[in-house]
């Protein structure tokens, strides 16, 4: 058992700190986030970040050399993503195209389309989204109903998504659809597809949060186009590039299970700073019961990860462990908001700008309850925790 | 990083199930209930030629000088197994503080034979009536020349009338917030004690209520410097805390692999009711409740191994989830097995009464938070 980080890997830590130290926006570091989201020039202050990241070689630093990445390895990732966290970096705009759409690509991707398409996710100039999700298809993704009809030269795409992340300043669209309908087995005839969102077939339209913010969107395609071109493995067997992209997105649990750790760590000072009748919070026996059982099974989720990045190491490729892991931090971080709102009493409801300690809190406990339905539901990773850890029946029905 | 045991660890560990799948794993806590102890001492000579008393004992006393993370493996198969006896608190609690504060002339009167399965200890604590607050401590041990008089009532002594020794936490000053407490190892031959047998709904284990009545003792049987006992107990705690994490992981563990056995084979409704989410779920929420329990238990004890600064913080924080968890998942698996669940024939019923047991041992788990919520800071 040893938590030490070898010579090289604390060498890149350093390098990466004192880059981010130097490169950061103006005022960061001290926590004055210079650009709020509700301001209109947000996103391209996210692309601006993006192109810094890239020209100082951390855009994405997984990929190899030869594409412009670092041939990172999982622990300089993990390394990255605390590094991140720990500078509070702004959001990476680019994080579908970065970690699932470029290693694909770079994996199975045509000449063509690698040099159509690679440069352009390191700089940000093309921005990403990923067109899975439609009215009749979620958790089922085999149901999706889009689809894509050979027309001449080019693919003829009319359907709709929804709840697509950045779908209001993607450039470039990872799409599903379906091309034939005839198998028995639902997961075939399913093709992914490289759209151009800048097309008069694709229309956007945002869908607004609980939170009162706008990250995803319905998308509309009327007789969109694509050529063979834009087609991302065979016809009809998107479901392998689905299956082969899950397995490039290998640090963002990690990421999301640091940013708990650090967001738990601002709770306990908020529960310091803010007093009740006097007392600061954190001096109250029942608060003290509860926080340490959310510190203790943080902590614990953390420790999970450790122990499960150990056995992905050791074996060469992740298993079903990570969505124990995603499990985990997503229902932790809804419990750990809905705490810190709780703890504020009647307070709690008080909102923007008449917050009682800063509505980050409240922002934050709205915009949890997303984590644990984005990226496979909290229910779906369960079935795959019981169907491939513990080896239980599939359910009826798949 | 490498968050694992290591592989000769994993190899003990491997060498011990064996041993106890050869002696017929929870029969032999099954015999001691029906009152037969010839398995327990079998398998605890067993244990003993294995090498696992002696681990951590320091090769100076003939032991092999190992540290906490090599008990991790021993303790779970031991809680795997619900074995009975004090292993818990020789090994967990005695060794530790005996290597510590002991002086030459105990260490070298009690480690060897500890080592050789030769000396059981216990921890004698409570009393009638009381609950863990240094102040409520009412046993005495009062100075007559170079002796101490010992008398008083100490209550829920594991295996209290069979052990060798004692170490048992006397007052032998007047002190409040534990100052004026002592630890006095007291074999059990001394005269004037007298023992009466308790029943524990937790049949696997023995109790005992023990009196004193002028019992007298040498100081030089006191472990650390008189009146500081306090603290020498919570150093051992930490300890002892440590392994008693790992030995309620064991039991865990086998509860949820034998819970997922049975969901799918057991049939209801044409299918296997595994496939009923209800079950599924509960099933996976008793897998996470252990897999986040060992981790704790595995940090734990590596803090405990490496002395880092969140040490205190690691065990007690682990020990009150643990406790929990145990509860938990032991209960959970009673419901998932229906009508056989809840009968005596299934082990179900021996994990719940052990994690039961567990529950408030040493301190309860509003005490551990507290103690953490202390360690941080907060
Ligand atoms: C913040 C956020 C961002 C997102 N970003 C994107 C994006 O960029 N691109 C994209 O394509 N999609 C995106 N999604 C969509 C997301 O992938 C889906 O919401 C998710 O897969 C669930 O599908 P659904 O909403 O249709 O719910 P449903 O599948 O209809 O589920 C409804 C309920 O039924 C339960 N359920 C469904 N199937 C089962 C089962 N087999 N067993 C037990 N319970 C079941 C679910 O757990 C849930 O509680 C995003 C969602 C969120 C919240």
């Amino acid at each position: 058992m040893d938590f030490s980080f070898s010579k090289k890997e604390e060498k890149f830590r350093s390098t990466l700190r004192s880059w981010l130290e130097e490169n950061l926006p103006e005022g960061w570091l001290e926590g004055k986030n210079v650009i709020t989201k509700e301001n209109a020039e947000y996103w391209d202050f996210l692309r601006s970040w993006q192109k810094t990241l890239y020209e100082g070689g951390y855009a994405a630093i997984a990929w190899p050399e030869k594409y412009g990445g670092r041939n990172a390895t999982l622990m300089e990732e993990i390394i990255y993503q605390q590094e991140m966290v720990r500078a509070n970096a702004p959001q990476l705009i680019n994080y579908v195209g970065i970690h699932m759409v470029g290693p694909t690509l770079i994996q199975i991707g045509t000449e063509e389309q690698k040099e159509k398409y690679i440069e352009k996710i390191l700089t940000g100039e093309e921005v990403w989204c990923q067109g899975y999700s439609e009215p009749n298809a979620g958790s089922d993704l085999t149901a999706i109903q889009t689809s894509a009809v050979k027309n001449g030269d080019h693919w003829v795409i009319n359907g709709q998504k929804v709840w697509t992340s950045f779908g209001h300043v993607a450039d470039k669209c990872f799409l599903l659809a379906r091309t034939s309908s005839s198998t028995e087995k639902k997961h075939k005839g399913i093709t992914v597809f490289l759209v151009d969102m800048h097309q008069e077939g694709v229309e956007t339209r945002p869908i607004i949060q609980m939170d009162g913010e706008h990250d995803f969107n319905e998308v509309y395609l009327n007789d969109a186009i694509a050529s063979d071109a834009d087609i991302i493995g065979e016809v009809d067997e998107g479901w392998k590039v689905m299956i082969a992209l899950l397995m490039h997105e290998r640090t963002g649990i990690g990421g999301q299970l640091f940013t708990l750790e650090q967001q738990f760590k601002d709770l306990v000072k908020m529960t310091n700073e803010v007093e009740e009748d006097g007392k600061p919070l954190i001096k109250d026996p029942f608060v003290r019961q509860k926080m340490v059982d959310l510190y203790t099974r943080s902590r614990g989720s953390l420790l999970n990860y450790y122990r499960n990045l150990t056995t992905t190491l050791k074996r060469g490729y992740p298993g079903a462990e990570g969505s124990m892991d995603k499990l985990l931090v997503s229902e932790l971080t809804k419990e750990v908001f809905s705490y810190a709102v709780s703890l504020q009493n009647h307070q709690g409801v008080l909102w923007k700008e008449d917050a009682l300690v800063d509505t980050y809190w409240q922002d934050k406990f709205l915009h949890s309850f997303g984590m644990t339905i984005g990226g496979g539901t909290s229910e779906v990773q369960k079935n795959t925790i019981a169907e491939r850890i513990l080896g239980l029946p599939k359910d009826l029905g798949r | 990083m490498d968050f694992s045991l290591s592989e000769e660890q994993e190899m003990f560990r491997r060498s011990i199930r064996k041993f106890f799948d050869q002696h017929g794993q929870t029969s032999i806590a099954r015999d001691v209930v029906k009152g037969n102890t010839t398995s327990l001492d079998k398998v605890t000579r067993g244990l003993v030629e294995l090498g696992c008393t002696g681990m951590t004992v320091s090769e100076e006393f003939e032991g092999s000088g190992l540290g906490s993370l090599d008990l991790v493996p021993v303790f779970e198969e031991l809680g795997r197994a619900l074995l009975p006896g004090t292993l818990l608190e020789t090994i967990g609690f005695a060794i530790p503080i005996l290597e510590k504060y002991g002086t030459d002339e105990q260490k070298q009167k009690y480690l060897p034979e500890i080592a050789a399965g030769t000396k059981k200890m216990t921890l004698a604590w409570l009393e009638p009536k009381k609950g863990y607050n240094p102040d409520s401590v009412g046993v005495t041990a009062s100075a007559e020349g170079e002796s101490l008089v010992i008398n008083g009532v100490k209550s829920l002594i594991p295996d209290g009338d069979v052990v060798d020794t004692y170490i048992l936490l006397v007052r032998t000053m007047d002190g409040k917030d534990g100052a004026g407490l002592s630890l006095v190892l007291l074999d059990r031959e001394d005269t004037g004690i007298t023992v009466r047998h308790q029943k524990c709904f937790d049949e696997t284990q023995r109790l005992a209520e023990v009196t004193f009545e002028n019992v007298r003792v040498s100081k030089s049987q006191v472990l650390g410097a008189m009146n500081q006992g306090w603290d020498v107990l919570q150093e051992g705690l930490l300890h002892l805390n440590g392994a008693l994490c790992s030995l309620m992981v064991g039991g865990m563990d086998r509860i949820v692999e034998m819970t997922a056995e049975y969901a799918t084979i057991r049939v209801q409704f044409g299918q296997p009711i595994g496939r009923f989410q209800a079950i599924k779920h509960g099933i996976v929420d008793m897998k996470t409740d252990l897999e986040t329990a060992r981790s704790l238990s595995y940090y734990a004890n590596w803090a405990l191994e490496t002395d880092v600064d969140d040490k205190k913080a690691a065990i007690y924080s682990a020990r009150a989830f643990i406790t929990e968890a145990y509860i938990r998942i032991a209960s959970q698996s009673i419901q998932i097995h229906g009508g056989i669940g809840v009968t005596e024939e299934l082990d179900c019923q021996l994990y719940l009464k052990r994690a039961r047991y567990y529950e408030n041992y040493l301190g309860s788990v509003q005490q551990y938070r507290e103690k953490t919520a202390l360690a941080l800071n907060w």
